[in-house]
């Protein structure tokens, strides 16, 4: 008689239930946009390309160029950790679900991914922010030059979205050729990735438990950069994939499910900023002002483009390069690697000459309530989303701008 | 019974959108009831292909996990 395949148990059945198949991403969205309201409430919304940038810059200190002698030590800086942290997260859920491997592609791809990294890092540093901080969070903080930036996401996916299409028709053995994968665990029955991933998880909590004597602040950060991690991993959520998906197959899962992270941070940051929640000693001013970063309009126009272009040849925006960093994409590596090589050279070299030749009138902070009330910014960026989803549900139907 | 396959797509070690994009390219060009055999490493494709499929109204005929981390799919054109 054939033997019965065992049952797992309750923890086993937990276990399964998250690793076994990914989650929809409208789950990855709703949790990521809990966790970010955690990390505003702590002490400032999430981010991804700063923390790239405090990477960036403690690699230039640590060989002496551009002079960053100021440079806040990675394990210091808060948005440094959370994207190491979210990293491991990443890999912590790749380890768990027997998905991690070294994926090495076909050398034009790694050559797409440094320079769509490096666009990220121009386009960040001049668009003071990423799809995070200037999108993800940047939304629902109630900024204007968020808004602003998302048109210039958009753009900049649709153009770079053409090229990979003519790439793909003209030059196709640019992403063609040796490829090779390591220590990938599908089908071989062994269970290592699970067992390291257990340690890396309890390495984690020891980090953050290491910190909360002297800067409890970090402990969550810590915490919550591993959680979104995971949840990135085993949701796939992506950001480009929002942007780019209705342009390409006309698929509207990723958008949906960012929209539902928007939409749970609206409520959540509307309601700590208009209460001043967590001030502290700060002017309830500035605690409104959180997020709200001066480039509105024509920063986050130039900005948002050049970023749009970057995570769309990388396959990836910040948040997303850094979980499939995790995961074992050496695409998103090199890419990871441009994004953090030039952003404090851009930081310093780049975006400074360009600012100042901005008229000075074309870049303030803009902050929605302002002009029209805190009901009139909340609804405002409701129908900004609402706008999206019925344009990307249409499509879908009709596929009136999808290319395949 | 082992479906026949009109073309190999190698996929393996891209990752997300070109294995997806490569897919739909090498779909327009074959014939209704034609197959493909896809092979990639991407984890995403998991998710992904069946969704397309079921979008574009092609058919997912197998889809499985071989050893060395390669994901295996044939699709039939409709």
């Amino acid at each position: 008689m054939p033997e019965k395949a065992k049952e797992p148990r309750a923890l086993g059945q937990l276990f399964n239930y998250f690793f076994t198949k990914h989650w929809p991403v409208w789950v990855g969205g709703i949790t990521l946009g809990i966790l970010n309201i955690l990390l505003f409430a702590i002490k400032s919304p999430w981010g991804a390309s700063g923390g790239f940038n405090n990477w960036g810059e403690n690699v230039y200190h640590a060989i002496g160029w551009l002079g960053l002698d100021n440079a806040t030590p990675v394990g210091a800086s808060l948005y440094g950790m959370l994207c190491i942290f979210l990293v491991i997260g990443s890999f912590i859920g790749a380890l768990m679900s027997k998905e991690f491997a070294v994926r090495i592609p076909p050398r034009g791809e790694l050559v797409k991914g440094f320079i769509g990294g490096g666009l990220m890092a121009i386009g960040a540093t001049l668009g003071l922010g990423c799809t995070i901080g200037s999108f993800f969070s940047g939304l629902p903080a109630l900024s204007g030059g968020a808004i602003i930036f998302t048109i210039g996401l958009f753009l900049g996916v649709i153009i770079a979205l053409k090229y990979l299409m003519w790439e793909l028709e003209k030059y196709p053995h640019f992403s063609t050729g040796k490829s090779y994968t390591y220590l990938a665990s599908t089908k071989d029955g062994s269970n290592w990735q699970k067992w390291v991933g257990w340690i890396i998880l309890a390495v984690t909590f020891v980090v953050a438990y290491l910190y909360s004597g002297t800067n409890e602040t970090m402990t969550w950060f810590v915490i919550i950069g591993m959680l979104m991690g995971l949840i990135c991993q085993r949701s796939r959520f992506c950001i480009v994939k929002a942007f780019r998906d209705p342009f390409m197959t006309g698929e509207t899962d990723g958008s949906v499910g960012v929209m539902a992270g928007l939409i749970v941070g609206i409520f959540g940051f509307t309601a700590i900023k208009y209460f001043g929640i967590g001030a502290g000693d700060m002017a309830l001013r500035s605690r409104e002002m959180t997020w709200v970063f001066p480039h509105f309009f024509a920063r986050a126009i130039i900005g948002g483009f050049i970023f749009g272009l970057g995570m769309t040849v990388a396959g990836g925006c910040a948040v997303g390069t850094l979980w499939r960093v995790g995961e074992g994409q050496v695409k998103l590596w090199a890419s990871a690697l441009g994004f953090l090589l030039i952003s404090p050279i851009s930081k310093h070299l780049i975006v400074p000459p360009i600012v100042d030749a901005l008229p000075q009138y074309l870049d303030f902070k803009s902050f929605l309530p302002d002009y029209i009330g805190y009901s009139g910014a909340f609804a405002l960026v409701l129908l900004v989303i609402f706008t999206w989803y019925i344009f990307v549900k249409w499509n879908e139907r009709t596929e009136k701008f999808t290319a395949y | 019974m082992e479906n026949t396959i009109t073309k190999t797509l190698d996929c393996k070690g891209l990752s997300c959108p070109m294995p997806m994009m490569k897919l739909a390219k090498a779909m327009k060009e074959l014939n209704t009831h034609e197959t493909l055999e896809m092979l990639g490493t991407d984890p995403g494709t998991k998710s992904d292909l069946p969704r397309w499929c079921e979008k574009t109204g092609n058919t997912l005929l197998e889809s499985s996990e071989e050893a060395g981390g390669v994901f295996r799919y044939v699709i039939q054109k409709k």
